[in-house]
């Protein structure tokens, strides 16, 4: 299943109609467990940005070399690999950012949406294509992430990104874990009600 | 059979290809990163004493580790305190082996550098040629004697204890005579926004300058903290408006022999912290004045 996208529709894709959180239903724990600031979302959005694109580039390069048993074992190993590589440079180079990422960055290996991608995506199409692909995926999740943390911290503790906006705290309930699964829930509704929306009016102009 | 041995050779070359990489990223890095916690080891020792970029500690201000082992023979158990020792004015350490009851049991050179000291394989390599089987030992904990010239300064202990959901890292300061001069939280994972809260001034600052009687019985309280606490406490911060001097001193004179107050919705997080630094601080002092005792008695050349 080779895809004709181009870089635009593939990255506008993966922030849109196939947004892993709220569309694909993917890597949930973190959406749920991580997402309760706007800082903790966007640190972790740029991690599995990173480790998806990379992840991505790589096994569209040696797909061809890959035996088609072992390839989930070889995906897990790559996207281990990055992890790795990424967590040690960032603990080495950036330690300021590595204490507030570090914790997150060791989970991404575990993450549904990468595994995913590459086995519908990466081991079908070009390493341009999958570059793309990935990036838009990763953003997809950055963008998810982000909302998540903005509603939670909003609502859960009255700041955004640290800074005290709403002076008070509205509802201390949105700070626990779950609340997780009432704000996912609640944009995936907004997400199919928009394609809702969306889709009537495409059918009435036609 | 030739398809197993295909995958077989498949997955050994792309593991070998894997760890390769990791390996050599590895050894690139690893070296600046042992830099970067050293580094920011030194940073949070400086920052519980009070020192920071604004306030530069001072020149002669120097640290001193002790590091605690369990030794064990067959028969009996033994403490061992490496302690810092000067030899014909070069630092080294010297191993203190005390019983039970804190009597000296002997004392035993141990040739290391302090900078050697601090790598936790060397400083048993050098303690296994002082240190015969049937002896074992095992780390116990260390702590760090800050001297400013020849005067003890403070004593700081990195310790953990439990939390709410995992281990609590923090590293604590007293003064010579066990009263609180600094705290921080170097790790944890309490919810943030309700035990997460430890690590935030209004919590962490109520148990600076509490003295070491009132330590013993500090306990938690679930009332709310009294606005004129809060700002005393985050008067760091520099947000709200900064109290001044004299208010200051008033506002610490009267919260000075009070307990701690819980974090809205934590109080379990309140509580271990409380316990946690009640334990540490008592323990250290307990450990700190059998240790003076031995070095006195001894005629130990500590450096601190």
């Amino acid at each position: 299943m080779k895809t004709t996208k181009s870089p635009s529709q593939l990255v506008l894709n993966g922030l849109l109609n196939e947004n892993p959180i709220f569309r694909l239903a993917l890597s949930m724990c973190p959406a749920v467990g991580i997402s309760t600031t706007v800082m903790n979302g966007l640190m972790l959005g740029v991690a599995v940005l990173f480790v998806q694109v990379c992840s991505s580039c790589t096994i569209a390069i040696i797909k061809d070399y890959i035996h088609p048993r072992i390839r989930i074992p070889t995906y897990t190993l790559t996207i281990a690999t990055w992890v790795t590589v990424i967590d040690l440079v960032l603990s080495a180079y950036a330690p300021v950012a590595y204490k507030a990422m570090g914790i997150f960055i060791k989970l991404i290996v575990a993450f549904a949406i990468i595994t995913m991608r590459l086995e519908v995506f990466a081991c079908k199409n070009t390493v341009t294509k999958s570059f793309w692909d990935g990036m838009g995926m990763g953003l997809g999740f950055m963008f998810g992430m982000v909302t998540l943390g903005c509603i939670r911290e909003l609502l859960g503790m009255g700041t955004l990104l640290g800074h005290d906006v709403l002076g008070f705290r509205p509802l201390l309930f949105f700070a626990l874990p779950l609340a997780g699964f009432f704000c996912v829930g609640f944009m995936m509704a907004v997400f199919n009600y928009v394609e809702l929306v969306f889709n009537r009016r495409k059918e009435k102009r036609a | 059979m030739k398809e197993i041995l295909r995958i077989t050779v498949g997955l050994t070359i792309s593991c070998i290809l894997a760890g390769l990489v990791m390996g050599a990223v590895f050894t690139m890095t690893d070296k600046a990163k042992k830099h970067n916690e050293q580094m920011d080891f030194q940073e949070t020792m400086l920052g519980v004493l009070g020192y920071s970029g604004s306030n530069p500690a001072p020149s002669d201000l120097k640290f001193h580790s002790v590091y605690r082992y369990i030794i064990r023979d067959q028969k009996a158990r033994f403490l061992g305190y490496m302690v810092p020792v000067d030899r014909a004015g070069k630092e080294t350490y010297e191993l203190l082996v005390l019983d039970l009851e804190g009597k000296l049991k002997g004392h035993y050179d141990v040739d290391i550098s302090p900078a050697a000291a601090m790598e936790m394989p060397q400083r048993e390599e050098a303690l296994k040629r002082v240190l015969n089987p049937p002896n074992v030992f095992t780390f116990a904990d260390s702590f760090i004697v800050a001297m400013l010239g020849s005067k003890r300064l403070a004593y700081l202990m990195p310790g953990e204890f439990p939390g709410f959901k995992t281990f609590i890292r923090v590293m604590l300061a007293v003064d010579p005579h066990f009263k609180i001069k600094g705290l921080d939280i170097m790790e944890q994972e309490e919810d943030p926004g309700l035990g997460g809260e430890i690590a935030q001034d209004y919590f962490k600052n109520q148990f600076i300058d509490k003295s070491y009687d009132r330590i013993k019985s500090l306990k938690v309280i679930k009332k709310p903290l009294p606005a004129d606490y809060r700002t005393y406490l985050e008067r760091e911060k520099g947000e709200r408006h900064m109290p001044t001097r004299e208010q200051i001193e008033k506002t610490q004179k009267k919260y000075a022999d009070s307990d701690i107050y819980a974090l809205t919705g934590a109080t379990i997080s309140s509580r271990s912290m409380t316990r946690g630094i009640k334990n540490m601080v008592k323990k250290f002092a307990y450990r700190a004045n059998i240790l003076d005792h031995v070095i006195a008695r001894g005629n130990i050349p500590v450096v601190f």
